[in-house]
């Protein structure tokens, strides 16, 4: 299953690990993966709780020469013998309150307005700081008082011939609808009606990473089964988040174990798919005359793994009137949940300097990213705004 | 994806080659799989890869080329492993180095270049590559794939007239 006897030892993961680089106790990704793997298995009592440091960000795997999963074998060995660390008490609370997006989201949302004005509030900070271990510096996304889906249903796709499936993910249907909506109506006017999921869960993502690897399971089963009813209908399941992306067609079978082989292909990045789809000729969008924006590209970590950064650089280059800037590929150190952590919030923030300083040289109106954490960390930051490509798309076309 | 040169090879002599060109004007891809070992004479080890991708140049990172396919002595197209579409160029440069970085492959009796099939030399007497003493110089590092005079690469004995090796992945 693992191919750690492929490690030569050459140490170059350790000189791209952005954890290593910060934190002296993490053992970096030779030692925690493969060279961690041979001891576990002689005697699991060799696991290393240090490994709950690894952001997953796979940029080990992207430096390997010799093609080591090196970000698999810590993620499936957090999974096998780490499940005794899940943290009990308050700390438990938080971070199973941090990994169910999905079910928090759609408590949370009905009350957005009373909810987004709390979190808000210094003394709640202060509280959840002290008590649940959620750093006080950080800033929440803010649930939207209408879900995607609510907004969605009241949009009449029945006049489409062509359809495509979209997989809005947790964030734009609890926190940012806008950007499905953008979506949307990009599609619509390209001629694609658009369909949801019969069945969507979250990803699974944060399950994943805290701990709750069986419930991810569970929820990747339910999506699987409708992107497969959506490649039966023919259509492929475009996404607007690379982690959900990258989630569900490479950590499926590499870490949950899940076989997606038939449809994985089927699922994709919006970028990507109008991407081939513009240059192809199949779709033609009227870009406005009068559009100016001064935008920089931050390629997510995941989005670097998948390799189709390509896609969303490629497609703001199209956009008459848009000066792009494509930044170093560092990682902005949010991790996803990681990052909330009030033990990591400073690894986080140290780990994100690099690619901040970058941003601020280049002065841009908007930074570019296709992660929605990634927007979160470089808002909060630097306070420069956040759009995932398909909204600044959307911006520029004439709808 | 169409560009105007396609590398191969994102170590010290892809780089090399690639800043020539963006500094010339062309559109170039750079597919590199893994980092090389020259990275780790930076500060940064991606420092030139990203230098290059600030001037406008498209850099894979981690995406490995799979496949070249040739037609009538020139490379038409090159398949990656992260990418669905085919790399499309008028030239292209190799520049993958040799064992370590995976620019020549091999087993028991054979030495040979993964992408393109090419032409490598190598002593088909197995008993040859080594030798005993530790510290000599090793005949398999000087195994590499033929070129003709101008360096294009041999595949079959021809030279493919838009294939050029650079740097360890040549046989001098």
């Amino acid at each position: 299953m693992t191919n750690l006897e492929q490690c030569l030892k050459c140490n170059l993961c350790t000189l791209v690990c952005p954890m290593m680089e910060v934190n002296p106790d993490y053992p970096g990704p030779k030692k925690a993966g493969p060279d961690g793997e041979r001891y576990r298995l002689k005697d699991p009592a060799f696991f290393d709780y240090a490994l709950k440091y690894c952001l997953n960000c796979k940029r080990c795997e992207v430096a390997c020469p010799s093609d080591v999963r090196i970000g698999d074998m810590i993620q499936l060995a957090r999974i096998k013998y780490g499940s005794q660390a899940r943290r009990k008490g308050l700390t438990g609370l938080r971070d199973w309150t941090l990994a169910n997006t999905d079910l928090v989201g759609s408590l949370a949302s009905p009350f957005a307005p009373v909810v987004n004005e709390v979190l808000q509030l210094k003394p709640v900070k202060s509280v959840m700081d002290g008590m649940l271990g959620v750093d006080k510096h950080r800033t929440f996304p803010k649930y939207s008082k209408q879900k995607f889906v609510n907004w969605f249903r009241k949009q009449d796709q029945s006049a489409f011939d062509k359809f495509v499936s979209y997989f809005h993910g947790c964030y734009v249907n609890y926190n940012y609808p806008k950007q499905g909506q953008d979506l949307v109506k990009i599609l619509n006017s390209a001629g694609y009606g658009v369909h949801l999921l019969e069945k969507e869960k979250c990803c699974g993502v944060a399950l994943m990473s805290n701990g709750f690897a069986a419930r991810a399971k569970k929820q990747g089963a339910v999506n699987l089964a409708s992107i497969r009813k959506a490649a039966d209908a023919g259509e492929p399941v475009l996404t607007t988040s690379s982690t959900c992306t990258f989630t569900m067609r490479d950590e499926y079978p590499d870490v949950l174990g899940l076989q997606n082989s038939d449809v994985r292909d089927n699922i994709m990045l919006a970028t990507k798919w109008l991407y081939e789809k513009i240059s192809s000729g199949e779709v033609k969008l009227k870009f406005r005359k009068d559009f100016r924006m001064k935008v920089v590209y931050h390629t997510a970590c995941h989005m670097q793994k998948m390799g189709w950064q390509l896609y969303s650089i490629e497609l703001l280059r199209m956009i008459p009137g848009l000066t792009l800037t494509v930044l170093d590929q560092n990682c902005c150190g949010i991790s996803g949940t990681f990052g909330f952590k009030k033990e990591n919030y400073g690894f986080s923030q140290k780990i994100g300097s690099k690619l901040f300083e970058d941003i601020r040289t280049n002065n841009p109106e908007y930074v570019a990213t296709d992660c929605e954490t990634c927007k979160w960390q470089i808002e909060m930051s630097t306070g420069i705004p956040v759009l995932n490509p398909i909204e600044i798309l959307a911006e520029a076309i004439e709808l | 994806m169409r560009f105007d040169v396609v590398i191969i090879g994102g170590g010290w002599a892809g780089c090399s080659a690639a800043e020539k060109l963006v500094e010339a004007g062309r559109k170039v891809c750079i597919v590199s799989e893994g980092l090389s070992l020259s990275a780790v004479k930076y500060d940064s080890p991606y420092a030139r890869l990203a230098a290059l991708q600030k001037q406008g140049a498209v850099v894979l990172r981690g995406d490995r080329a799979v496949c070249g396919k040739i037609e009538d002595g020139k490379v038409v197209e090159v398949r990656t492993r992260n990418q669905d579409e085919p790399l499309v160029a008028d030239e292209y440069i190799l520049a993958t180095g040799k064992f370590f970085s995976r620019g020549l492959l091999s087993d028991k009796d054979h030495v040979w270049e993964p992408v393109f099939g090419a032409d490598v030399d190598y002593d088909p007497d197995r008993t040859k590559w080594y030798d005993p003493d530790f510290d000599a110089p090793q005949p398999f590092m000087k195994f590499g794939v033929k070129t003709d005079a101008e360096g294009h690469v041999l595949v079959e004995g021809r030279a493919i007239v838009n294939l050029t090796a650079v740097g360890d992945i040549r046989n001098d």
